[in-house]
């Protein structure tokens, strides 16, 4: 999340202590997933099983928002605000790019796109705005 | 608003490195509240003018209050 070195010692740590918290909860993400899709589709167990191992990565997802949060607080004032910037951006794209593209389904019968591409698209769409307002402010 | 953020480091001979280490913010955050991108909050407001040791009105302006004094 930043691109040019971090010199500030304060922030140097809080730099190391969000990537290794994401790396925790990222990887204990891809576990949770690959498990779930494993047993799922080899194991066929009962529906309250299927259900409980489909929300089961939230758990790690929301370790990694807990590390986001964390990060962001120990970013200084106008960090924070390039932050918010990019957040409010991506998510409004994604919003209402999801519901124009439900109305592109309906209306002129284009593609379904399952709602598991939203996540990773919103990561991608922030990663790209951050940069842009991170560039612009130089 | 206006700063004089540039020219009083720049007497000092900091760079924005520098001054952001005094301050506890990034070298980006020093930037772009010289460039006038970015009007810092009172707090931090007050801790430049602790760091340059200046009353805050000497560092900052009101673009308004410069503009009328101008005309």
């Amino acid at each position: 999340m930043t691109c040019e070195p971090v010199t500030n010692p304060k922030q140097k740590q809080a730099t190391i202590r969000y990537l290794r918290d994401i790396a925790v909860a990222g990887a204990l993400y891809i576990v949770f997933v690959l498990a779930g899709a494993l047993v799922v589709r080899h194991l066929d167990p009962p529906q309250f099983l299927k259900i409980l191992l489909a929300i089961a990565p939230m758990a790690p997802a929301l370790l990694m928002l807990r590390a986001y949060l964390v990060h962001l607080n120990s970013m200084d004032e106008f960090q924070r605000r390039m932050q918010n910037d990019a957040l409010l951006i991506s998510t409004a794209i994604i919003v209402f790019g999801s519901f124009a593209w439900g109305f592109l389904e309906e209306w002129a019968e284009l593609p379904r796109v399952g709602m598991l591409w939203i996540f990773p698209t919103f990561s991608l769409l922030f990663a790209v705005v951050h940069t842009v307002i991170r560039f612009r402010n130089k | 608003m206006r700063n004089r953020l540039k020219v009083l480091r720049a007497e000092r001979n900091w760079s924005q490195a520098d001054l952001a280490d005094k301050l506890d913010v990034s070298r980006q955050s020093v930037n772009a509240i010289e460039t006038g991108k970015y009007d810092p909050s009172l707090p931090l407001a007050f801790k430049i003018a602790k760091v340059f040791a200046l009353p805050i009105e000497q560092i900052f302006s009101d673009d308004e209050v410069v503009a009328q004094a101008a005309e």
